[in-house]
């Protein structure tokens, strides 16, 4: 007969239904059966039968009723629910009766189950889930490369004619977009302004992401255009915390950079857009995802028509469907060749295509992926510790075991209740990971502010699903190895006497003996990782920095208002542009102001917040000494004051610092040792000159080189007088014993009182900024040390349980050989002897894995060798250590054992 | 005996059920039983008891229904009925065994020229 799959489903149904209504069904059954008995009975009268005979012949022509009755019920009902069901029953009663092997695989399971399931939702957030943009894996960066610096920078931000020039012509893409992230300082008008960050984007901007917005409407083309740019989208965040979500936001007015500007939609909470380094690979400092306002992007007169200079923005774009990020790059590189040779250009050009996921979580990808690796080893060790523990529950119930075997207990279903006990476990300690792990990702997040897309990481139906999944693995995974172990028992064997008993334990004490390999393996892999990492982390705090981060604090301000800014500036009047001027002014005034507060100790200014990475990197050209463009030593231009070094405590090689008297009289610079040593290798750098900005600079101080930019890097430096060119953010440092909950307003006050309507977006401790700068590390330092002592620990639980139990086994042998004469020092041996072969041979194949693992972690190591023998001898010597341990409380019950009584118990 | 043999003889029940509640309409279980025996003469001896199993399938998949009725006898007794699809099915199966029953018995009559 041919049955439809829904004619199946409907049987599944009706089986269903029919376990619930048994009793009913039952008697209908009965009724319906005696009745074709009656009816047959009847029958055979009418034909002439006696009544017995007519009876006989009727149950002779129906076949068993029991029979029937049993097949019926098969058809029924769902049979292998019933044996389910009986199957967890009994496992309930085992687990029952050993509560403390119940509760302990539970609890190692839940924690296992739960750092796992944490930090893959960190992972899945920040790695695996895409933006929420259409078709996300469509999106691509692209950025230029001028061939004759590619030594200096292998890439630039991209040209917006040039930009043009490949929207227009490029067959491989949709569309493209362009942007910029300016600073924006912005007012409600209710109270002093802030500063926030934005983007100006290409009208287009949202249709390349395929994003909506939740109110109002996008940029229109001609919102592009100088004069008709007064518009404005905040994202969901801004408009929560600016309007506190009022619906008729539209048309209302936001004052951006001191002008008016509409607001017209507003962005859906769903939507980010992170922060991207305007250069490759560049670090981004602080959160990722800070963007509150969007513009339209309006680019300069200059910018349209320059060529070969001018590279200021970043493209993001949408390939056509089917088109690989190889396609496109070979065609957009193509065409920008082809036209930078038809315009003659003396430079050579070239671009380089980038998916959008990559360029986000490039920097992080190794770190996260090296967490979880790390949490599925401890949590393989978890499983192997609990897989140890079923196999001596196995050997215990042997006897049983073989009894239900001898009573016709089919292998299948042996191996169901051994499998079912470990579901059991597994879901219950699912259960409990699942409860573990979200109090473990509020950690998480609370140590990992630096990560991108943190914020999306929250309890969801696919993390459920992992932890589920999660959960049968590990059952199968600690129980198929126990479950085929006690199969192979011979019912013959565990139901004779004790002594022949032993031979099937030595069995299960050698896959035992393997799974503590395992397991001391997994964890010096773990540890060795562990220790190189925490070694470079510790390298990176305690590496002589040369500057002094205690007791600073910092006041960013912004002074790019239009008031403090001339328009348009040139080479020939910078520094004494009136715009300069009033910011030289306010700066002079400010730094006398901050003077004067109580307990400041050093007052100073530079122009970027220190830690923030490296910016503005600047040629330097030696006017005495020229070398091909694109050749010439590269560093960081900072704008300082006189006091600066003093401030930050950064040695002063030779030479002296600025004074109030170069003003105007001389164009003065210092050098950091490295800036030093690079433009002028093997001589003096003192009264040297170089050339900047088209004035002829003299050296007048050298300078050690403080890791003001980046803790890991030691990055080349030199500085300006900010009267040279004022900047346009100050960043004002003052020394002061004072705590920053009291330091930190009074800044804000004494800034304030020269100008009341100046932002100021961020006031830190130099100490804090500095810790900020490391979060990464250290969140991974942390938690990989936490996952290192579990493992340390399963580790030691694991050779414990192994050694108690031979030992246990061994009672009598020791008990004869102590009667036969041997000393306690010789049972000692041969208890060690039992638990060396496992460690020994963990501790080889742990190498062997540390090996492979330490090559791969080896570009996130700071200054730290991947062979550190520091880290290996620490992490072998807390091992054996660990065995040691492990091994003291057996080696007491081994060695004190009274041959006396032992002999007597058997 | 050989699962898909069971198999095969589970589905000419099923047939035959079908066709007899469509030949004969309601009908009790002892009365099917007896119509299917009668039916086929001596050539198939039929447990009634293996009606039942088959009686509760068919219902299963809905090709027939059942309800408590009295018979002539005025005994309370299970009616079973063909249902919408299990007449479609029935169609269907019998088209079915009527091509193979062809093809088998052109294999199996000797052909005349020999």
């Amino acid at each position: 007969m041919r049955v439809r799959k829904s004619d199946l489903v409907q049987s599944l149904f009706s089986r269903c239904a029919a376990l619930f209504r048994r009793e009913r069904l039952n008697e209908d059954l009965d009724e319906e059966l005696r009745a074709h008995i009656d009816f047959a009975i009847e029958d055979n009268l009418r034909s002439g039968l006696s009544e017995r005979e007519a009876r006989r012949a009727a149950m002779l022509a129906f076949g068993g009723v029991p029979q029937t009755k049993e097949r019926y019920r098969v058809q029924r009902e769902l049979p292998w629910i019933e044996t389910l069901l009986q199957d967890v029953r009994y496992a309930l009663r085992q687990l029952r009766k050993s509560p403390g092997f119940a509760v302990t695989a539970m609890l190692t399971l839940a924690l296992g189950i739960g750092s796992v399931t944490a930090v893959f939702s960190v992972v899945s957030a920040v790695l695996l889930h895409p933006y929420d943009f259409r078709d996300p894996g469509q999106i691509v960066i692209w950025r230029e490369s001028i061939r004759e610096i590619q030594s200096v920078s292998p890439l630039l931000p991209d040209n917006y004619r040039h930009y043009l020039n490949l929207k227009n012509h490029a067959q491989s893409i949709q569309d493209a977009a362009i942007m910029q992230s300016p600073v924006f300082s912005i007012s409600t008008g209710t109270d002093h302004p802030e500063m926030t960050e934005g983007l100006a984007v290409s009208p287009n901007f949202f249709s390349v992401l395929g994003v909506n917005p939740l109110l109002g409407r996008t940029f229109l083309p001609e919102e592009a255009q100088r004069g008709k740019d007064k518009e404005v989208m905040l994202t969901w965040g801004a408009w929560q915390r600016l309007y506190h979500g009022n619906s008729s936001v539209l048309g209302m007015t936001l004052r951006v950079g001191d002008e008016a500007q509409t607001i017209i939609g507003v962005l859906p909470k769903s939507f980010r857009f992170p922060v991207i380094s305007m250069m490759p690979g560049g670090a981004t400092y602080g959160s990722t995802e800070r963007y509150e306002i969007f513009k339209p992007l309006v680019p300069l007169q200059a910018e349209l028509t320059a060529n070969d200079a001018e590279f200021n923005y970043l493209v993001v774009a949408r390939l056509k469907p089917g088109v690989s990020v190889q396609q496109a790059e070979s065609e957009l590189d193509g065409i920008e060749k082809a036209t930078a040779a038809a315009d003659h250009l003396a430079i050579h050009l070239g671009v380089t295509v980038q998916p959008f996921a990559q360029e986000i979580t490039g920097n992080v990808r190794k770190p996260l992926w090296l967490l979880l690796a790390a949490v599925l080893g401890v949590l393989l060790m978890a499983c192997v510790n609990l897989a140890n523990l079923q196999i001596a529950r196995g050997v215990a119930h042997d006897p049983e075991t073989a009894l239900r075997s001898a009573l016709g207990a089919g292998r299948a279903r042996l191996l169901q209740a051994v499998l079912i006990e470990n579901l059991l476990l597994g879901l219950a300690g699912g259960l409990g990971g699942v409860a573990f792990a979200v109090i473990a990702e509020k950690l998480l997040l609370m140590t990992a502010a630096s990560l991108p897309r943190l914020n999306e990481v929250h309890v969801s139906t696919p993390m459920l699903l992992f932890a589920l999944a999660l959960s049968i693995l590990t059952s199968l995974g600690f129980g198929l190895l126990p479950a085929l172990r006690s199969l192979r028992v011979l019912p013959r064997n565990a139901l004779q006497s004790r002594s022949t008993r032993l031979s099937g334990n030595k069995q299960a004490i050698r896959s035992r003996k393997i799974l503590v390999a395992v397991e001391v393996a997994c964890s010096v892999t773990l540890l060795i990782v562990t220790a190189l990492i925490t070694r470079s982390f510790s390298h990176l705090l305690t590496q002589d920095r040369q500057f002094n981060a205690q007791h600073i604090a910092l006041a960013r301000t912004d002074l790019s208002e239009p008031r403090y800014v001339t328009k348009e500036t040139s080479l020939v009047n910078l520094g004494t542009d009136p715009g300069s001027l009033v910011r030289g002014a306010m700066i002079d005034r400010t730094l006398d102001r901050l003077r004067t507060l109580p307990g400041v100790q050093s007052v100073a200014l530079t122009n970027v917040i220190p830690l923030t990475g490296e910016m503005s990197t600047i040629s330097l050209v030696r006017p005495d000494h020229p070398v091909p463009a694109g050749q010439e030593p590269v560093a960081n231009r900072r704008f300082i004051s006189p006091g600066y070094f003093a401030a930050m405590e950064i040695p002063l090689l030779s030479g002296r610092d600025f004074i109030q008297q170069d003003r105007g009289n001389r164009r003065a610079l210092i050098l950091s040792d490295k800036t030093a040593k690079a433009v002028f290798p093997g001589e003096n750098p003192l009264g040297r000159t170089i050339q900047h900005w088209g004035h002829i600079y003299t050296v007048i101080g050298i300078t050690a080189d403080a890791r003001i930019n980046d803790l890991k890097r030691n990055a080349p430096v030199f500085y300006l007088p900010y009267w040279d060119f004022p900047p346009e953010n100050p960043v004002f440092l003052v020394r002061s014993a004072q705590d920053m909950e009291t330091l930190g307003p009074a800044m804000r006050q004494a800034i304030w009182s020269i100008d009341p309507d100046i932002s100021i977006p961020t006031v830190i401790s130099l100490a804090t900024q500095l810790n900020d700068s490391v979060a990464t590390e250290r969140f991974q330092t942390a938690i990989l040390s936490s996952f290192g002592g579990a493992a340390l620990l399963l580790a030691l639980l694991g050779i414990y349980g192994v050694l108690a139990y031979s030992v246990s086994l061994r009672t009598q042998e020791f008990g004869i050989r102590i009667a036969l004469g041997s000393s306690r020092a010789t049972l000692a041996r041969l208890v060690l002897k039992d638990a060396s072969s496992s460690v020994l041979g963990g501790i080889a194949l742990g190498l062997l894995g540390a090996a492979a693992a330490t090559r791969w972690v080896d570009s996130i190591l700071y200054e730290t060798s991947r062979l550190d023998p520091w880290a290996i001898g620490l992490s072998l010597t807390l091992l054996l250590l660990a065995a040691l341990l492990a091994s003291l409380i057996p080696l007491r019950k081994a060695t004190s054992v009274n041959p006396i009584s032992v002999l007597r118990a058997d | 005996m050989g699962e898909s043999k069971s198999d095969i003889l589970q589905g000419t029940l099923d047939l035959m059920v079908l066709k007899t509640l469509e030949s004969m309409g309601s009908l009790h279980g002892y009365g099917i039983a007896r119509r299917i025996e009668q039916v086929s003469g001596d050539t198939l001896s039929l447990n009634q008891g293996t009606i039942y199993p088959a009686l509760l399938r068919l219902e299963q998949r809905r090709w027939i229904k059942s309800e408590w009725g009295v018979s002539e006898s005025n005994r309370r007794a299970k009616f079973y009925s063909l249902s919408k699809t299990g007449r479609k099915q029935m169609e269907m199966e019998t088209e079915n065994w009527e091509r193979i029953a062809t093809t088998m018995a052109r294999f199996l009559t000797p052909s005349v020229e020999g």
